[in-house]
């Protein structure tokens, strides 16, 4: 007999001592210093003493475990379709899912459960901890029918999938439609990430330059004196040049990791199922339903433009499973039809770009402030007048100015683009990224505005969407409302799938 | 061929979320805060006290400490206050919103279609007043998430009827 879940019910009994065992793993870790403390602060060892606290803690923890059980019920509430879950001995919750947003149940036998012969269920939805619906003790049997209720409408969408996948297998392997060559591999192996450290470094190399200059006067500069100023200081010589060293060891590294990683990367159209295959010892493949992508971004830099190439990330939602890193999928050394022909099968069409919106000069001066003068200002107070802090100066220096201009690059670049369907961000000071995600993605969206911000007409929204988020600071105020009331509007007059 | 249309929107006629009035949290919910703070503020407190026969410099300077302490508890009541006029929430037909915050204001909104599940919290203290905090989970992860606090049980319990009733129209 299948047992009906209508009515609330307790877990099983012996479940108190999983409970138990729970609560004391709970406390300990809050309690074990001031046990500890006590321990050493309390010279003579009272043994009945000891014995009776721990008793009466343990008794404690007992009353605790039965509370806990006798408060937790759980049930189906077939008129509402309805999982219920009662809990808490002071502090009560009830959570409430819908059946048809359960995605998974698993169920779960820890040690100690298996001492005792019982077993969890977790209930997850998505994009949800698994934490936050479980529970933790009952019968296998239990379990398996709670978890064939709780699944009984999935069974329809799942033989609706396996329909799908059986018409996916039916069909020819199709060409690849997108090809990332060896060179470009190359190309984004040797361009990607490490330009950063590279500028960094030229900027340190020219300032030493101009630092032999001033020391040595105007005068062409005479190559003994140089060779004579190198064994002088050596060691402030011999730091530069471990860092080229270091720095072509990082891009040869990367441009290995990358072409290992990413050789022979194919892209193959099936049925607007995208499915991708690379690497050159262990091949990996893996899937992008368009309908689960969330967030797909693209970023390229100035060479990379030059050599048209492209990095691509793709974010699909998250199944409940705790893998956001493996999440995003990354495309690299595409080229700018490749990157429009997936965009296409992603998004049935080009995303059109909308009205851009650009941020105010406050979030510019508001940066300025945070990484140049706070840090300038504390450097001033801390510095003492030594001569020997001149090389310090020239450090600052270079850092004000090389700070200041990422500073300013970014909040060039950084731009909005409101679009009816399509939410596109820009940002980034070398590596220009664009986000792109579709308005029914869309989960929530925040806005917020300081105080003093109002007069001014500029605030700040966050658009949340299952595979992360975007956000942007201190745009015309008005146009984000405007967008944002018109977002809300398609979302809700439309049944928009977002998974 | 279905009857496809595409008209232009205009956006102003469409329902603006910054004109919606916001509901207050019952004032009852005032008194749960103080309640709850006001116990943290005793044993700070009595902290304090014991602390002043161990250490010299508190028992020295105690007017110093006291009133310090005392102008720390009303500053962080004024707040409080200012947190808990400021924290407002609204169900339209189609979304929830919820504004809060003492230096920025933030309004989120959620769809009523893209809510996962909704949980009811009743605090100790929250409890003896009648009343509950609405939590509503969506799948965009924790800061997308709403919760409502003070809200009288009963509603409490309609908000989440009415959740649920409309997950259930997208169903059908």
């Amino acid at each position: 007999m299948i047992t009906d879940f209508n009515q609330p019910q307790r877990q099983n009994k012996v479940g108190i001592l999983v409970l138990f065992l729970d609560t004391i793993r709970h406390f300990s870790r809050a309690l074990f210093p001031i046990i500890l403390i006590s321990l050493i602060r309390i010279k003579s060892l009272n043994l009945l003493l000891i014995i009776l606290t721990l008793l009466l803690i343990l008794i404690v923890f007992g009353v605790i475990a039965y509370l806990k059980y006798y408060y937790f019920t759980f049930f189906l509430d077939h008129k509402n379709q309805e999982f219920i879950i009662n809990e808490g001995i002071f502090n009560k919750t009830k959570t409430a899912i819908q059946l048809h947003k359960i995605q998974h149940v698993n169920i779960k036998q820890s040690f100690v459960q298996k001492l005792i012969g019982v077993f969890s269920l977790e209930v997850d939805t998505a994009g949800t901890n698994n934490q936050e619906i479980a529970i933790k003790a009952i019968s296998h049997k239990i379990a398996l029918d709670l978890k064939s209720k709780l699944l009984e409408n999935e069974v329809v969408k799942q033989s609706l999938s396996e329909d799908e996948n059986v018409d996916t297998t039916e069909i020819k392997t199709e060409p690849a439609f997108v090809k990332i060559s060896f060179s470009s591999l190359l190309k984004i192996g040797i361009t990607s990430n490490y330009i950063k450290s590279f500028f960094i470094l030229l900027a340190f190399f020219l300032s030493a330059f101009e630092n032999i200059k001033q020391i040595f006067g105007e005068k062409s500069i005479d190559k003994s004196k140089i060779d004579g100023f190198l064994e002088k200081n050596l060691m402030s010589d011999a730091i530069p040049i471990l860092f080229i060293l270091f720095l072509s060891v990082i891009i040869i590294v990367n441009l290995v990791r990358v072409v290992f990683r990413y050789f022979d990367f194919k892209i193959i159209n099936q049925n607007g199922t995208l499915l991708l295959s690379f690497g050159l010892l262990n091949t990996k493949s893996t899937i992008i339903k368009p309908n689960k992508v969330q967030i797909v971004s693209f970023s390229s830099n100035y060479f990379q433009k030059k050599m048209n190439v492209l990095e691509m990330k793709i974010k699909q939602a998250t199944n409940g499973e705790k893998e956001e890193e493996k999440a995003a999928i990354e495309i690299p050394g595409c080229n700018n039809m490749e990157k429009e022909a997936i965009l296409k099968i992603i998004f049935g069409k080009n995303p059109a770009k909308g009205i851009e919106l650009k941020p105010n000069f406050r979030k510019l001066g508001f940066a300025v402030f945070l990484t140049i003068i706070l840090p300038l200002s504390f450097y001033l107070l801390v510095k003492n007048n030594n001569k020997e802090n001149e090389i310090f100066n020239y450090l600052v220096l270079i850092y004000v100015i090389f700070v200041g201009l990422v500073q300013y690059f970014k909040f060039r670049n950084n731009k909005l683009f409101l679009h009816k369907d399509y939410i596109i961000k820009q940002s980034g000071a070398w590596d220009i990224k664009n986000e792109i995600i579709e308005t029914s993605k869309i989960q929530g969206i925040l806005t917020s505005q300081l105080f003093w911000h109002k007069n001014l007409n500029i605030g700040s929204i966050t658009l949340h969407t299952a595979g992360g988020k975007i956000d942007f600071q201190l745009g015309n105020f008005e146009k984000i409302k405007a967008f944002k009331n018109l977002w809300l509007y398609e979302i809700e007059s439309k049944n928009g799938n977002w998974m | 061929m279905q009857t496809f249309s595409n008209e232009i929107i205009d956006t102003k006629i469409l329902p603006q979320f910054e004109n919606v009035v916001f509901s207050k949290l019952h004032p009852d919910y005032w008194k749960v805060i103080l309640i709850n703070w006001l116990f943290l503020f005793l044993i700070g407190g009595a902290g304090l006290f014991f602390a002043s026969f161990h250490i010299k410099e508190i028992a020295e300077n105690k007017t110093i400490f006291v009133i310090g302490f005392l102008v720390f508890c009303i500053l962080v009541f004024v707040f409080l206050r200012i947190g808990f006029l400021k924290k407002g929430f609204a169900f339209r037909e189609h979304d929830v919103l919820f504004t809060h915050g003492i230096i920025a204001t933030s309004t989120i909104v959620i769809p009523y279609n893209r809510v996962q599940h909704v949980a009811l919290h009743e605090g100790m203290v929250s409890r003896f007043f009648g009343l509950a905090k609405v939590e509503i989970f969506t799948a965009g992860g924790n800061n997308s998430d709403i919760e409502i606090p003070g809200i009288a049980k009963a509603e409490a319990e309609n908000i989440k009827q009415l959740l649920m009733g409309k997950i259930q129209i997208q169903l059908q």
